[in-house]
């Protein structure tokens, strides 16, 4: 069964190479031919990946919560949310910028090492499961919103500019990546809270020494404040779209920071990732 | 048969000409009818538009058909022959053929890949069609110059980028707020262009009009003519809070909306953007407009240069609309010739000559050992045999196909040798067989048809 889910996993990692080289070839041409296939390989790719992970979960008797498994899941609930998020947007061009993430996720996951025998004992719990289950979703829709807000500043930039280029044309309306990220922020923060939570309670529950003082734990207070703040400004209309486009630039920046700083820090009780 | 065209166009005529040979709808009947009374013109279809009219005609002969067009064009419009030839081009078979694709691709429009061209051609062919001017090569021809039509629009992008000032300014409108649907503009000035480019919004769902000038009676008329609302010269900073887009043509020498005003009507708007379009020379708004967050400001130098860079981009696209023509041409070709007499005779004497060595094999057999003498005979034999039962039926479809629904009497003779079930379609050896025939005896005879089978 294991080795099953490894062929699934190189079979979903082709499939998200050929939608990206799809994705690209769409974003150039704008024809409508490549969007439906690379969607196709995209959701091929997905199956392939869904199964590949249920299957080494019952290979494995769950799903251990290490380095390269949390970039695999990450990878998955990226696509998932892409999926989610061109339904209700309905512009296919998010593609080629989300998939090629997924890609470069599933094979960085490959390059990294797994220390055995690291994991605390702490994390033999359901809250954790959870916590690690929303985190990583939320973290999708943070990508997902960090991608919108990059397209939201380059057009912009364009638009304020008098471009015309290739980029201009291709990319959506201001209008439209605005939606897309706020709604992806939307999707995300409650999830991420939600975690943050579970983590918490986890952690009063088992008590650690200083839990409140791990740089990770502390990262994480800033990206949901950075991306609490977003919120706040974007539906009280007190911040223009460039200013929150900005502001869930520099949540994306933090939480990729938090996923180093997880790996490279060895201080502190959070661990759970190593 | 004979494929014919003539016609002119913006290219080749002034619009002095142009408006005198037009053919509007209600006189299309009488014209079609008109042109295929006499015996050269077997089908016809008449495009008229303001920048074109073309007739499309088969004929009976090439030059014949051209004369009988040019002359039914003099004689309706009552122009002189020698004066009307001057601005008038000439296609040919392939060359019509190719010309009507291109036409409905948009490629031969004055501006490359307008979307009206296809509509006009089309209500053409249906008064063509509702009034018996067109038949079979006709209807075909036709069908599948939509089908190109279809094919460029969907497969290219030719039609995509704006190329009027109007139309730019809105699709860069349109890369703000996505949809125009329930905005709300202030036109500043009522002049034609504003006018103009207020109306392609408004055709485009914008909710409502403000109208501003400083004759506010002139306000109120073109506000009427958007059922819109007109607004006091005075009142309009504090009105612009509630624009989302702007468009300036005042004939003011100076700034009329400055930095300030912009400034101060963004306050409170809950982050939606302004997108400010001026087109009036000298400039109407501060050009510093565009250093404000969410404020977008596109003067007509800005447009222009969004129209030219457009036009380079349809030029592209052209190119690849003339592949897409060459394919279809390739496939309208292959039907036509099936419609043609050579290919046809050819093809009834390979038939025959299949049959023919399939029942001399059969003969031989059951005849035993024939020496090579014997066998050169009854070969011989059979051949003359099917060479004169077909020189004579050959010989007059060779005429008929000549006269002016010519190919009629091809069809039928194709339908009655059943080439068309055999040719092309089905499978197996027999096709095989006849198809490698008829090319053999199409290559052996080239274009003096003999009447042999090269036995």
């Amino acid at each position: 069964m294991a080795q099953v889910a490894v062929i699934l996993f190189w079979f979903a990692t082709v499939l998200y190479v050929a939608a990206t080289v799809l994705y690209f070839y769409f974003f150039l041409s704008k024809r409508a031919a490549y969007s439906w296939y690379a969607t196709f390989f995209t959701g091929a790719g997905f199956l392939c990946h869904t199964a590949s992970v249920g299957l080494r979960s019952s290979a494995e008797g769950g799903t251990a919560l290490n380095g390269p498994n949390t970039l695999i899941l990450l990878a998955w609930a990226l696509v998932f949310v892409y999926f989610v998020m061109e339904h209700l947007v309905k512009v296919k061009v998010y593609g080629a910028a989300l998939v090629p993430v997924s890609v470069a996720l599933m094979v960085v996951s490959q390059l990294l090492t797994v220390k055995v025998g690291a994991a605390s004992p702490l994390v033999e719990n359901w809250k954790i499961g959870i916590h690690v289950a929303l985190i990583v979703f939320a973290n999708a829709g943070f990508f997902v919103a960090g991608a919108g807000a990059f397209a939201y500043l380059v057009q912009e930039y364009q638009l304020k500019r008098h471009r015309t280029s290739v980029l201009f044309k291709r990319l959506p309306s201001l209008a439209n990546i605005d939606l897309l990220t706020r709604r992806a922020v939307a999707f995300a923060f409650p999830a991420y809270s939600s975690g943050l939570l579970l983590g918490v309670f986890r952690a009063i529950e088992t008590d650690p020494p200083g839990w409140f003082a791990d740089p990770r734990v502390m990262l994480a207070g800033l990206v949901w404040g950075v991306f609490g703040t977003y919120i706040v400004l974007h539906y009280t209309q007190r911040a223009s779209a460039r200013a929150t486009a900005w502001l869930a630039l520099v949540g994306v920046l933090l939480v990729a920071v938090l996923a180093i700083v997880a790996r490279t820090v060895p201080a502190g009780f959070h661990v759970f990732g190593l | 048969m004979h494929l014919i065209l003539v016609g002119l166009s913006h290219k080749t005529a002034p619009i002095e000409i142009r408006e005198r040979l037009t053919f509007p709808a209600h006189k299309q009947a009488e014209a079609l009818a008109l042109l295929t009374s006499g015996d050269v013109i077997a089908e016809a279809v008449i495009i008229s538009t303001c920048n074109r009219t073309e007739i499309y005609a088969v004929a009976s002969g090439a030059d014949e058909g051209v004369d009988a067009v040019v002359d039914f064009m003099a004689e309706y419009h009552s122009l002189d022959r020698h004066e009307l030839v001057r601005s008038l081009y000439f296609h040919h078979s392939e060359g019509v053929v190719r010309h009507l694709f291109r036409v409905v691709a948009s490629l031969d429009s004055m501006v490359i890949g307008e979307a009206q061209i296809l509509g006009q051609v089309k209500e053409a062919y249906d008064h063509a069609l509702n009034n018996s001017a067109t038949s079979k090569v006709f209807n075909k021809l036709f069908r599948q110059s939509f089908e190109v039509g279809k094919r460029v629009r969907t497969e290219t992008e030719i039609g995509e980028n704006a190329v009027s000032i109007s139309y730019a300014a809105i699709e860069l409108a349109k890369k703000v707020f996505d949809t125009l649907e329930g905005r709300t503009i202030l036109v500043l000035g009522a002049g034609k262009m504003s006018e103009l480019t207020a109306k392609h919004l408004v055709s485009q769902g914008v909710k409502s009009v403000l109208v501003a000038n400083r004759t506010f009676e002139r306000a109120k008329e073109l506000a009427e003519r958007f059922s819109g609302e007109a607004i006091r010269y005075d009142d309009l900073y504090e009105r612009m809070h509630d624009a989302d887009i702007v468009i300036s043509s005042t004939a003011a020498t100076h700034y009329v909306i400055t930095k300030e005003h912009v400034a101060q009507s963004m306050r409170g708007r809950g982050g939606r953007p302004l997108f400010l379009i001026d087109i009036a020379v000298p400039r109407d708004i501060e050009p510093a407009v565009n250093d404000l967050s969410n404020v977008f400001l596109y003067d007509i130098d800005d447009l222009s240069t969004v129209v030219e860079s457009n036009l380079e981009e349809r030029m592209r696209e052209a190119r690849r609309a003339e592949v897409i023509i060459e394919d279809e041409f390739a496939s309208f070709a292959k039907w036509r010739e099936s419609l043609e007499v050579q290919p046809t005779v050819a093809a009834i004497r390979a038939r025959a000559d299949v049959i023919r060595l399939g029942e001399l094999e059969k003969a031989c057999k059951r005849l035993g050992n024939l020496s090579d003498k014997d066998l050169q005979t009854i070969d011989a034999l059979t051949c003359a045999i099917v060479n004169k039962m077909l020189h004579g039926p050959t010989q007059r479809l060779k005429t008929a196909a000549e006269a002016k629904d010519g190919y009629e009497y091809i069809e039928t003779a194709r339908h009655l040798y059943g080439l068309d079930d055999s040719e092309g379609r089905g499978h197996g050896r027999l096709r095989d067989l006849l198809n490698r025939r008829t090319k053999d005896v199409v290559e052996t005879a080239g274009n003096e048809m003999g009447d042999s089978l090269g036995c």
